[in-house]
């Protein structure tokens, strides 16, 4: 297979990203390998587990599903653009504060559909976080405390 | 990792014309890149295909939803297809796109067996058809976990009810066979004496060839899918008549 190159351009955390690259290129390799945007984390490379999740036109995806190519004019939201250099998001803090991180690997994309969940339905029930959850995979927490932490996000929302 | 890459591929999710949910005189008109997603938020199928509705609820997770389109799981073809039991309880009808202009197929007879179609090289499949008809649906996905799980055994049902206490039941059963099947035999006995359905279960054998393989054993499909369809059809049965 030759390789034929393609000059994309997008919006990747509000800036204009102009790079010609390969077409077969996945959307996490172009984050992680030609950006060094390495906040996204690939782990199955199948779209089992939602580690790799980032906003595609505000929308949660899997980056590993997804050609680099097909994002072509539109806005991607990695981790690194929740958080500024000053400060991290009401979600980011709540997940400090419940504890809710420990070998971190699936945090970015947790968080990033924690966001899109509270942007969607800013109160969620709880079994609404539960169901927007079934795509990301946590192997050492046993979710609880994310979970607790997307509610108290979303309760302190509300004072 | 899977198949190696084609030559080409070409991307067609953003034909705006092709994403949608549309009544469209005593029809509903989904386009086929409408996203899984979208038929799960949908108010319209919601209201009148709520078996859909409820297979998009459960179907893979958010992410998937996102990108996921009905007409790539009709194409997909897979046994288990989540909308594939809704659909065809719903007589849906496809209009499949070429140079040549459309034609129109019914989904029972679009897809031919596992991974395979009638979609012929230049055909894109384009709007899918459901008649409005006043029937009532329901979803039944039993999957070894709660989501991004492939069915073990798949279920819908359609139905109608007299206020004389006459049932007219459709069910339509995916991961029992090559493709979606109609229960047929069981159907047309229980339709005639619904209050006899336990006697009529094993009429479903003869509509299904389960196969065993690494989610269940094709005995545990058999046993499994009747009762699922004792479970639903009683709690259809014994709910008050509105």
């Amino acid at each position: 297979m030759t390789t034929e190159l393609f000059d994309l351009e997008v919006s990747l955390n509000g800036e204009t990203i102009q790079k010609q690259i390969p077409t077969h290129l996945m959307l996490v390799d172009f984050l992680r390998d030609v950006l060094d945007l390495t906040g996204t984390k690939e782990v199955c490379g199948e779209g089992e587990c939602g580690a790799c999740t980032v906003l595609l036109n505000g929308l949660t995806v899997d980056s590993c599903l997804i050609f680099a190519v097909e994002t072509h004019g539109s806005q991607i939201a990695t981790i690194e653009g929740i958080a500024d250099d000053e400060t991290i998001s009401r979600l980011q803090q709540a997940f400090i504060d419940h504890h809710s991180v420990q070998c971190g690997y699936c945090i970015p994309g947790m968080i990033l559909s924690g966001e899109h969940i509270l942007k969607e339905n800013p109160h969620p029930s709880r079994s609404e976080v539960i169901s927007a959850f079934a795509g990301n995979i946590c192997r050492c927490t046993g979710y609880h405390k994310i979970l607790d932490a997307v509610e108290f996000a979303h309760q302190e929302d509300h004072s | 990792m899977g198949k190696p890459l084609p030559q080409y591929m070409i991307d067609i999710k953003k034909l705006s014309g092709m994403i949608g949910i549309q009544i469209s005189g005593t029809e509903v008109r989904i386009g086929a890149l409408t996203s899984v997603e979208d038929i799960r938020n949908n108010q319209i199928l919601k209201r009148h295909f709520a078996s859909l509705t409820q297979a998009a609820e459960q179907f893979a997770g958010v992410q998937i939803r996102h990108r996921a389109t009905i007409g790539g799981n009709i194409c997909n073809a897979s046994p288990a297809g989540d909308l594939l039991p809704g659909l065809y309880a719903a007589d849906a009808e496809l209009t499949i796109l070429s140079k040549g202009g459309y034609r129109r197929q019914s989904i029972r007879e679009f897809i031919i067996g596992p991974g395979k179609t009638t979609l012929k090289p230049g055909e894109l499949l384009y709007n899918i058809h459901l008649p409005i008809t006043g029937r009532n649906s329901k979803f039944y996905k039993l999957g070894l976990r709660q989501s991004m799980a492939i069915s073990v055994v798949n279920l819908a049902i359609s139905w109608e009810s007299s206020s004389a206490g006459a049932f007219h039941f459709s069910l339509t059963s995916g991961s029992v066979a090559p493709t979606v099947v109609y229960l047929k035999h069981f159907a047309d006995a229980v339709n005639s004496s619904p209050r006899d359905l336990d006697t009529f279960l094993p009429l479903i054998d003869k509509d299904i060839s389960p196969i065993t393989d690494i989610r269940a054993t094709s005995d545990y499909r058999r046993k499994v899918l009747k009762n699922i369809v004792r479970h639903e059809l009683k709690t259809i049965l014994e709910a008050p008549v509105v």
